[in-house]
């Protein structure tokens, strides 16, 4: 087995991540690790085509759109030694969110709309990292308003961005094109790409402030 | 500056400690970022980063729980109510449309100029309402809204009348609502032994993966897109979370029809 990401491994084309959990998602559980299903979860996808974050496992992380968790669950599993908040803003995925939350000690549960910042501006604390996954029309605008409330300088940002749901008519080259120079304009871009096969039309863009 | 946080606020570098964690933690709203970390703050309030920690989650947890279970009781009568309303918003700007017609042919007055505004406001209103509604049906209904449309989505939860009726519909009714007085027409003539054709697509028809086909097709597409509809209407209800699949399906199909 090898290690890609702290508390993230490689064995025989499988990733999984080092875990005291029981299954979330309906992924394999087997000794002391969790399967990590590149289908259901793009941060699994980029990690398994060679794109890796160097997570210290301490880091105060936002998590922007985390769903029922899927993703989150695992990222938990590596930031073992920090926090996550995890913002969703639809009550029945967040449903689920609640179960892991409630057994897992690094995660702090919001109810709230990620376009609405200042709602959770007393809650939230400057955070070392903004993982963002929203399908939005305006989900760069909901970056930046995030940034401005709680990234830390240097912070890092990770953006999963869905051509379809910014433009359904332009062709997504295009769309990521435009996201891309937005996110230049006040990060410094570490690395983006799609994530096919995994996920279709889908860009992720992995970058640092200014 | 006073700052709202989730445990107090926070005033000229001392915080007055809140009496009801939960009330200040969904108050907890600020128009400007604070010039400070949250967290250092409250690690000396609670004495302890494991006592801050600990806290501030069973707090949100508590919060959590208690507004999942309000949101989910609302919201799908939220969108019903305001469907309703959008349409009676329509109707009246039509009908005002028709009726200062009827003055400007007899004399253009200062009252058409008024009218004129009236409607230009019901406009806005109607634009409001339906933003509203595309937001709302993204959050409750995603896969729903995905292969839909907020709009086809709205109107079929509106004649439903709630996420729980709507996902107990079976494919075949989803097809035709809408469409129930052709529906109850063709069957009236059957009954007295007349020939009458059966609707084939009622709200969904609005769908552009039907409107576009040619005739013959529209049958087809449109079962397929409502057996579609049954099954995002389910996923949304109990999962509520996305599956790409659905519409790369749903694209595929309307692809062959087109071509066949
Ligand atoms: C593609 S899913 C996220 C999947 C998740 N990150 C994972 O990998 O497990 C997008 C989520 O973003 C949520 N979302 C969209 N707009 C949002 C907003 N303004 N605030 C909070 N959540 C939002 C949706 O409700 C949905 O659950």
């Amino acid at each position: 087995m090898k290690m890609v990401v702290r508390n993230v491994y490689l064995s025989d084309g499988m990733l999984v991540t080092k875990s005291r959990y029981g299954s979330h998602y309906g992924e394999k559980v087997f000794d002391g690790f969790r399967e990590w299903i590149p289908w259901r979860s793009k941060l699994a996808a980029m990690i398994l085509k060679g794109y890796t974050i160097d997570f210290r496992g301490e880091e105060i992380i936002l998590y922007l759109g985390a769903a029922s968790g899927t993703t989150l669950s695992h990222l938990a599993d590596i930031i073992d030694e920090g926090f996550i908040y995890a913002v969703e803003y639809s009550a029945k995925p967040f449903e689920k969110l609640l179960e892991l939350a409630r057994e897992r000690t690094n995660i702090i549960p919001l109810l709230f709309d990620a376009s609405k910042p200042w709602k959770y501006s007393g809650i939230v604390e400057k955070v070392d990292f903004i993982y963002q996954d929203i399908a939005q029309k305006n989900q760069v605008d909901i970056l930046e308003r995030n940034t401005e409330f709680f990234l830390k300088e240097g912070g890092e940002i990770l953006i999963m961005v869905k051509a379809r749901s910014i433009d359904s008519t332009a062709e997504p080259e295009e769309v990521f094109d435009n996201v891309l120079k937005r996110i230049e304009s006040r990060f410094e871009i570490l690395k983006h790409g799609n994530l096919e096969p995994y996920h279709k039309d889908h860009l992720f863009v992995h970058a640092k402030l200014f | 500056m006073r700052y709202n946080l989730w445990f107090g606020v926070y005033e000229d570098g001392k915080v007055e400690k809140s009496s009801n964690l939960e009330e200040s933690f969904l108050n907890a709203e600020n128009e400007e970022p604070a010039p400070f970390n949250i967290s250092e703050v409250g690690v000396k309030i609670f004495g302890g980063r494991v006592e801050y920690y600990t806290s501030l989650r069973k707090v949100a947890l508590a919060v959590a729980e208690r507004l999942v279970e309000q949101e989910l009781k609302r919201e799908d009568r939220y969108v019903v109510a305001l469907v309703k309303a959008l349409e009676e918003v329509e109707e009246a700007i039509n009908m005002l449309k028709e009726k200062v017609e009827d003055i400007r042919t007899v004399k253009d007055s200062e009252i058409v100029a008024d009218f004129e505004d009236k409607i230009e406001e019901l406009k806005n209103l109607k634009k409001k309402i339906e933003r509203e509604i595309e937001e709302i049906m993204t959050k409750i209904a995603p896969n729903l809204t995905e292969i839909a449309g907020a709009k086809i989505t709205a109107k079929l939860l509106e004649r439903a009348g709630s996420m729980e009726r709507l996902v107990k519909l079976p494919a075949s009714k989803i097809q035709v609502i809408g469409a129930e007085k052709s529906l109850y027409k063709a069957f009236a003539r059957m009954k007295k032994g007349k020939k009458a054709k059966i609707p084939k697509h009622g709200i969904i028809f609005l769908h552009p993966f039907i409107r576009t086909l040619p005739k013959s097709k529209r049958g087809k597409m449109a079962r397929f897109l409502a057996a579609k509809i049954a099954i995002a209407a389910k996923i949304d209800y109990f999962r509520g979370e996305i599956d790409e699949s659905l519409y790369e399906s749903l694209r595929k199909r309307y692809e062959e029809l087109r071509r066949k």
